[in-house]
């Protein structure tokens, strides 16, 4: 182990894969070593190509990839140590959870004593022990995410891959699975997740990776790159009846650097500042004494606020 | 440090055997669950089903012995079959003829124009017309030929007509036989025994001779002329030999025209294969048909389902639905990520589905034959409880069929991979051309063109066998041609071919099984490759 502590276990040197004419990635350099990281980017950012490529799905078009100094594509050795949550939802619907995590167990060279034993831990440590037993067919959804991370987690990985594992699982099981991966992170593992919903990385983890088109966008701890964020200029789109008036109210507040009436019966309030600006929207609205209809937050996305880092750096 | 070398290899060795366990086990469970497989493995059962009603169907009627000369039949009804009767050149169409009874030997006769024309005497008289004067006459009698006009002396007498008896009775009026006012007879054509004198007027004809005496022949039962001749050139009822019956014709015990009575010619050609077997009349008349036809069609069956309904359909069908989506389909399922997250070569993981693969249609090939088996050698023909003489052959069939499902199975799955979607056209175009090559290398078994197809490597394997296991097959197939008992053997059964000219069916096997099991190793091995460059998504 000690010897691994020196060489991160995830390294990608020049890495760019295209499907014919359509890049996926495109010139990725990345080392990753310990604790939670994020990989944040909108769909289609190339999130799942990076995932296909540490897991020796797809051949690079060029680059490196090394798992534990390692190329995945020509050799299966490195997966004894990698847990691996792929984005496929489907599953084997006729088999148990117990059942389909202890046969991928013996995989790792386990006994079926030992497979059976590790599936009943890693369960529990999902928290499915109760539900075992039953048929992977007759699980929820985010029941069934939590019976992926199970299996990706049997044999004790040291590398932890999860693709989109929060994607269309109810709070309860989406909190329950933060936790699993927090506590992967607390101890000492190397966790990937990826999203593509900023406020789920949050929740999680500090160190992220932002993908835009394949490129990589940003890379380290998330406050530094919230400083970033606010230098993004927002938009706050108000419907209202008298939009002048409103305008004029909100001249001379501080966040707020500019105003626009871009059609009838709107105003765009441009700020550099999105939670000041929200926090002193309700008092000048109630002082201004006009109705408000809707308020909207055109910016307030990862596509947006992607849009701006390309164009800021 | 040998405990230690040798905890090492069993640990390495140990855990291939655990993913190999463990993937070769989700694979046959995967099958299990899907409704295809039992489909599929329904109809094969039905099939064999369907094959082993005909059989015991057929085993019931056609291997019964059959009387094909007819010799077991009693026509006369006097309790000795015609077969007895011929062996003692009594008539099977007399009653009163028969083996043991009295015989009647001829002593003289006065015929039309003989002199002189009377005569004196205790006889049996025969066929005469003239005046009798008897001194005694045995009225208890019995004729010794039905075809004789016997007198009924129990009816009354007639009186006899008016005027000359042999000038102006005509012949309508004439009675067999009236008395004169003197106590003459007068007998026109009857036969009657007694002593006394005949007088034979010109022109007509009187006969006499005796009686033998009758002793007891004991009565063989019907059975005895069933399957009395086995085909092995000897006359084993005698009635190719027999004594005096017939042997007036030269030619009636030499059929064959070789100069010898009551042989079988067999006819050789310079490598010693028989070419024809040519027998003499009443030799091997009714060649034995438990031993013949039974043995011949229970050997046409056998070869016929492993080759046809093992080989060519089971063997054909089960990977079609079994094997073609091994991987093909875990990969469009998305399923493939689960098993290639772990450390697992992807040759491997191809090689271990194909093992479950296997487990399912082999451990399915194997019960279903030895159901056939259990079933076809005991209630098949011979004398043993169980024929044991079937089991190499099944065992060669299982064998044939066990590489056709690898092969195929390696093909297909291979197949699937490359070309996901039209994969199944191929392979069934493929199918199309390993049945009809099958077909080929049954009907013309030299043809070079059925080289090209896994079938015809299987059926050279269960050819092989046969030719191990029942050496005599090819003597049976020219008996069959030479008697005319076609059960379909010739048409099924061919030596096998591929042989380096030694003849031994050794050789043949090895090289079928060797080519066979290159034929799956090569395309498993196209298949790891092309898996092995595949992206998947």
């Amino acid at each position: 182990m000690s010897e691994d502590n020196k060489t991160p276990s995830v390294i990608l040197e020049n890495v760019s894969k295209w499907y014919g004419q359509v890049m996926g990635i495109n010139d990725i350099s990345l080392a990753i070593e310990g604790g939670v990281t994020g990989i944040l980017g909108p769909n289609g950012a190339g999130k799942s190509t990076l995932f296909k490529l540490l897991m020796g799905r797809l051949k690079p078009s060029q680059g490196n990839v090394k798992l534990f100094g390692i190329d995945p594509w020509s050799d299966t050795s490195p997966y004894r140590r990698i847990g691996y949550v792929s984005e496929s939802e489907r599953l084997y619907d006729w088999m148990t959870a117990q059942d389909f995590v202890s046969t991928l167990a013996r995989l790792h060279g386990m006994t079926r004593e030992e497979a059976n034993a590790r599936a009943e831990h890693v369960l529990d440590f999902v928290g499915l022990h109760d539900v075992r037993h039953k048929e992977i067919g007759k699980y929820s959804k985010g029941m069934r995410q939590r019976v992926k991370i199970a299996h990706a987690l049997v044999h004790d990985p040291d590398l932890i891959i999860l693709d989109e594992p929060l994607h269309g699982c109810d709070p309860i099981a989406r909190t329950s699975i933060m936790n699993v991966i927090r506590e992967l992170g607390s101890q000492g593992k190397t966790v990937l997740v990826s999203s593509h919903i900023l406020e789920e990385i949050e929740r999680i983890t500090e160190q992220i990776v932002i993908l835009h088109n394949g490129r990589l966008l940003a890379l380290g701890n998330l406050y530094a790159i919230r400083d970033l964020l606010d230098k993004h200029p927002h938009r706050i789109m108000i419907t209202t009846d008298e939009p002048r008036k409103l305008a004029s109210a909100f001249i001379g507040e501080e966040p707020v650097y500019g105003v626009r009436f871009p059609e009838e019966g709107k105003l765009e309030i441009q700020t550099n500042d999105l939670s000041a600006a929200h926090s002193v929207l309700p008092r000048v609205i109630v002082d201004s004494k006009v109705s408000v209809s809707r308020i909207d937050n055109p910016d307030d996305n990862l596509e947006s606020l992607l849009g701006y880092l390309i164009g800021g750096t | 440090m040998d405990d230690q070398g040798r905890g090492l290899s069993e640990t390495v060795w140990t855990q291939i055997d655990r993913k190999a366990g463990a993937i070769t086990e989700l694979t046959i469970r995967q099958l299990r669950n899907r409704i295809s497989t039992w489909v599929v493995l329904g109809v094969g059962v039905l099939l064999i089903s369907l094959l082993l009603v005909f059989y015991i169907d057929s085993i019931r009627t056609t291997f019964e012995p059959i009387d094909n000369d007819g010799d077991s039949e009693d026509w006369d009804n006097d309790g000795y079959p015609l077969g007895q009767e011929r062996i003692y050149g009594t008539s099977d169409y007399d009653t009163k003829n028969y083996p043991g009874s009295s015989e009647y030997i001829y002593l003289g006769d006065i015929d039309y124009n003989d002199q002189p024309r009377t005569h004196y005497g205790n006889h049996t008289w025969v066929s005469v017309t003239g005046y009798f004067t008897p001194t005694w006459i045995d009225k208890e009698a019995e004729s010794p030929f039905i075809y004789y006009n016997w007198i009924d002396w129990g009816g009354r007498g007639i009186d006899c007509p008016d005027g000359s008896p042999f000038e102006d009775w005509t012949y309508f009026q004439s009675p067999s036989y009236c008395v004169l006012e003197n106590g003459t007879y007068v007998v026109f054509a009857v036969s009657f025994a007694g002593e006394g004198e005949i007088s034979v007027e010109p022109g007509w004809s009187a006969e006499w001779g005796y009686m033998t005496e009758s002793f007891f022949v004991e009565k063989h039962p019907k059975s005895r002329y069933i399957d009395e001749d086995p085909i092995n050139g000897i006359d084993d009822d005698g009635d190719c030999l027999r004594d005096e019956y017939l042997t007036e014709d030269e030619y009636q015990d030499d059929g064959n025209r070789n100069g010898i009575n009551c042989d079988v010619e067999w006819v050789y050609d310079q490598n010693g294969n028989l070419v024809s077997i040519q027998a003499d009349y009443n030799v091997d008349e009714d060649p034995d048909d438990s031993e013949h036809i039974g043995e011949s069609s229970h050997r046409t069956f056998i070869i016929g389902t492993g080759k046809i309904a093992f080989v060519m359909i089971l063997g054909l069908f089960l990977p079609l639905f079994l094997a073609l989506g091994l991987v093909r389909d875990e990969s469009e399922n998305g399923t493939l990520h689960y098993l290639l997250s772990k450390p697992i070569h992807r040759g491997e993981f191809i090689l271990y589905r194909l093992l479950g693969y296997l487990g399912i249609v082999v451990s399915y090939t194997v019960i279903l034959i030895l159901i056939v088996a259990l079933i076809t050698s005991l209630i098949g023909p011979g004398d043993s409880i169980v024929r044991l003489s079937d089991y190499p052959v099944w065992m060669g069939i299982a064998l044939a069929t066990i590489l056709v499902l690898t092969a195929y199975g390696s093909i297909f799955n291979t197949v699937g991979l490359v070309m996901p979607k039209y994969g199944v056209y191929i392979c069934i175009l493929y199918g199309i051309w390993e049945f009809l090559m099958g077909l080929f290398t049954i009907t013309i078994p030299n043809a070079s063109i059925t080289m090209l197809s896994v079938s015809h490597w299987a059926i050279q394997i269960i050819d092989a066998v046969v030719m191990i296991s029942w050496s005599d097959t090819s003597l049976m197939q020219q008996k069959a041609e030479a008697f005319g008992l076609e059960t379909g053997i010739s048409f099924f059964w061919h030596p096998p071919v591929h042989t380096l000219e030694t003849g031994n069916p050794f050789v043949a096997l090895i090289i079928s099984v060797v080519i066979m099991l290159s034929i799956s190793i090569g395309m498993i091995a196209i298949g790891q490759l092309i898996f092995r460059n595949k992206e998947i998504m």
